[in-house]
C-alpha cells in the first residue's frame, strides 16, 4: 500500500486563491487505511476547508467500496457521470490519496488544476489497523531470496548488501538507537531458519538502472513488460 | 609499494595514527599534527569527513602528507560518493602519490552536522573493495580498460567488539575476497575481547591492526560506553580513571593506551593510535608501549 499521510492545514489552504471553487477527492483504498483520505477524512476535509473560507463546492471518494483511487476508469466514471456538474464547475480538485491517485485525478479530469492533500510517505505493509511498516522500497530488483525475504535496501539505514556496518549497538542502528539494524533483523532470521551461510554471498552492487524514474509496467494474461533504463524485461505470467 | 604494506609484509609490527582535515582552509593545525608524526608511525590516516561532518577532504590532505614525505592512508567512505566519483577519486588519489587505502562504509549523514543530506551508499564497503581491486587490475567497474592502472595497498576495518561478532566475521571474510590486505579495528580496551576475536579469524591470513583510542576520562569511556557501537571500556578502566587527578589525566592516558598495546601487541601486526584531539601525546605512547 502506499502510506500517506494529510499535508497540514494551513498550507493546503495556502493553495488556494481567492475564490477558488474546490471539488476534494478522496481514496477508498490506501489512503482511507491510512485515514488520510477515506470517507470521514474526505468530508471532513471538505468541511475543514470551508471553515477556513475555501469555497468548497463538494466532495467524493470514488467507490464501490475499497476501490482504488488510482484505477483510471473508475475514478473517470464516477467524477464525470455522478459528480459531472461539480467537476465542471470546479476551478480545481484537492486530491486527498498519493502521487499516483493525484495523477490519476488529473487525467480523469482533464488536466484540470489539482492539488496534493497529502504527502506520500512510503510503500508500506499494514501490520495492523492502526501501523504501517515499510518493508520495500520499490526498487526493481529484488535480492531477498538471500536475506530471509527481508529487504537491507529498506530495513538497513545505509541499504548495504554485503552485510552490517558497524554501526549498530545491541542490535540498534547507529542512526536510531530505537530501531533495530536491519542486518541484525536479518542475521537473526537467517539463522533462525537455518540459513546462515546465505550470508556468504556476494552481492554485486545494485542496478540503479532498474530504479530509474519514472518507469512503467505493460501488463497482459499472458505476459508483463517491465521498461525502465535497464531495458524492457518481459515474462510470461501463466506458463 | 608503500612503506605499510612492505612492513606488514615483512612482518615489522607497524605503528599508524591519524589526522582529522578542519572545517575551513586553515590546514596549519592539522599538518602540525602530522609533523608530529614524522618517523614515529609508518603511516597516517586521513579521516573522510569524519562523522559525516562537512570539512576539507581526506583526498586533499593526503597529497598535502606526500608532498611532505609523510605516507598517508586515504580514508574513503561510501557515504558521499556514487561510484563513478569513488573510483575517480581512487584515480585520483593514484596519481597524486597515495597509495594505501581504507575504505570505509561512512557513518550516517544523520549523524553529521547536514542532517539532511541525501546518503549515497551507491556501493558498499565490501563492493568499494572490489571496484578498488579491479582498478588495480586495470579494469573499472562497468568492466571497461584503464589507461594505466594504480597499485594500491587496500585495507578494511573490522569491529572485533560488536555483539553479535558473527556478522562482522562473515563481512570481513567478504572484504578479504573482495580484495582487502589489511584491516584496522575500531577500538580496543577489553584485551581479552580482543584476544577471543584473534582467535577466530587467525586463519584469515591478513595483517591485523588494532585500534587504539587514547581515553582522556572516565567521562569519555561512559559515553562511548553508551554510545558507540562495538567499544566496551571495561568498568575497572572506567574506575582507574575516575581516580586520576585533572591534572595527570594525560600522563595516565599514556599509561593506559601504552599497556593497552603491550596486552594487544601478540595478537596483532600493528596498532593505529587514535589520539582524538591530543595528538602530542602519540609519540609518548609509542615510547612508553615500547615501539619506538
Amino acid at each position: 500500500m502506499h502510506a500517506t499521510i494529510q499535508k497540514q492545514l494551513d498550507d493546503l489552504v495556502s493553495y488556494f486563491k481567492p475564490g477558488e471553487k474546490v471539488f476534494v477527492v478522496g481514496c477508498d483504498n490506501c489512503a482511507a487505511k491510512c485515514h488520510s483520505g477515506g470517507i470521514p477524512e474526505t468530508e471532513a476535509m471538505a468541511q475543514r476547508l470551508a471553515r477556513r473560507g475555501v469555497d468548497v463546492i463538494g466532495w467524493c471518494v470514488p467507490q464501490p467500496p475499497g476501490v482504488s483511487l488510482c484505477k483510471l476508469a473508475n475514478t473517470k466514471k464516477v467524477l464525470q457521470q455522478e459528480h459531472g456538474e461539480e467537476v465542471e464547475k470546479a476551478d480545481s480538485f484537492l486530491v486527498l490519496a498519493c502521487g499516483q491517485g493525484m495523477h490519476t485525478v488529473i487525467d480523469a479530469v482533464e488536466g484540470k488544476m489539482c492539488h496534493p492533500g497529502c504527502d506520500t510517505i512510503f510503500g508500506g505493509e499494514t501490520v495492523s489497523d492502526d501501523f504501517i511498516t515499510e518493508y520495500c522500497s520499490l526498487c526493481g530488483e529484488c535480492i531477498i531470496e538471500y536475506t530471509g525475504g527481508l529487504c537491507p535496501v529498506t530495513l538497513c539505514s545505509k541499504g548495504l548488501l554485503n552485510g552490517p556496518c558497524g554501526g549498530a549497538q545491541n542490535g540498534m542502528c547507529e542512526v536510531n538507537r530505537e530501531q533495530p539494524c536491519g542486518w541484525q533483523l536479518i542475521y537473526d532470521r537467517l539463522k533462525s531458519i537455518g540459513q546462515l551461510e546465505s550470508l556468504d554471498r556476494y552481492q554485486d552492487p545494485k542496478n540503479y538502472a532498474k530504479w530509474s524514474r519514472p518507469r512503467n509496467l505493460t501488463v497482459g494474461e499472458k505476459e508483463a513488460t517491465f521498461r525502465s533504463l535497464a531495458g524492457l524485461t518481459t515474462v510470461p505470467n501463466r506458463d | 609499494m608503500s612503506k605499510l604494506s612492505e612492513q606488514l609484509q615483512s612482518g615489522k609490527f607497524v605503528v599508524t595514527s591519524e589526522i582529522g582535515p578542519p572545517k575551513g582552509v586553515n590546514l596549519e593545525k592539522c599538518l602540525a599534527d602530522a609533523e608530529q608524526l614524522r618517523d614515529k608511525v609508518t603511516a597516517i590516516n586521513v579521516t573522510d569527513l569524519q562523522s559525516a561532518v562537512m570539512r576539507i577532504g581526506s583526498l586533499a590532505v593526503c597529497a598535502k602528507l606526500v608532498e611532505r614525505g609523510l605516507e598517508p592512508i586515504f580514508q574513503l567512505t561510501c557515504r558521499d560518493r556514487n561510484r563513478l566519483a569513488l573510483q575517480s577519486d581512487l584515480l585520483s588519489a593514484w596519481v597524486m602519490g597515495i597509495r594505501n587505502v581504507l575504505c570505509l562504509t561512512g557513518d550516517h549523514p544523520a549523524l553529521g552536522d547536514h542532517g539532511e543530506a541525501k546518503a549515497v551508499y551507491d556501493l558498499d564497503s565490501v563492493q568499494l573493495l572490489k571496484a578498488a581491486g579491479g582498478l588495480n587490475e586495470g579494469k573499472d567497474l562497468a568492466g571497461h580498460e584503464l589507461d594505466g592502472k594504480p597499485s594500491f595497498f587496500l585495507g578494511a576495518v573490522v569491529t572485533p567488539g560488536a555483539d553479535p561478532v558473527e556478522p562482522q566475521i562473515i563481512k570481513m571474510r567478504k572484504k578479504i575476497s573482495a580484495g582487502a590486505q589489511f584491516f584496522q579495528t575500531q577500538a580496543i580496551y577489553d584485551t581479552d575481547k580482543f584476544e577471543r576475536f584473534a582467535d577466530q579469524v587467525q586463519g584469515f591470513n591478513v595483517p591485523i591492526i588494532a585500534g587504539i583510542v587514547v581515553l582522556k576520562s572516565a567521562g569519555m569511556a561512559k559515553f562511548m560506553n553508551e554510545n558507540v557501537a562495538g567499544i566496551t571500556v571495561p568498568s575497572s578502566l572506567i574506575e582507574e580513571m575516575a581516580a586520576t587527578k585533572k591534572e595527570d589525566q594525560k600522563k595516565k592516558a599514556v599509561e593506559v593506551s601504552a599497556r593497552i598495546i603491550r596486552k594487544a601487541k601478540p595478537f596483532c601486526q600493528g596498532v593505529h593510535i587514535m589520539p582524538l584531539g591530543w595528538d602530542e601525546l602519540v609519540p609518548e605512547i609509542i615510547e612508553a608501549a615500547d615501539l619506538g
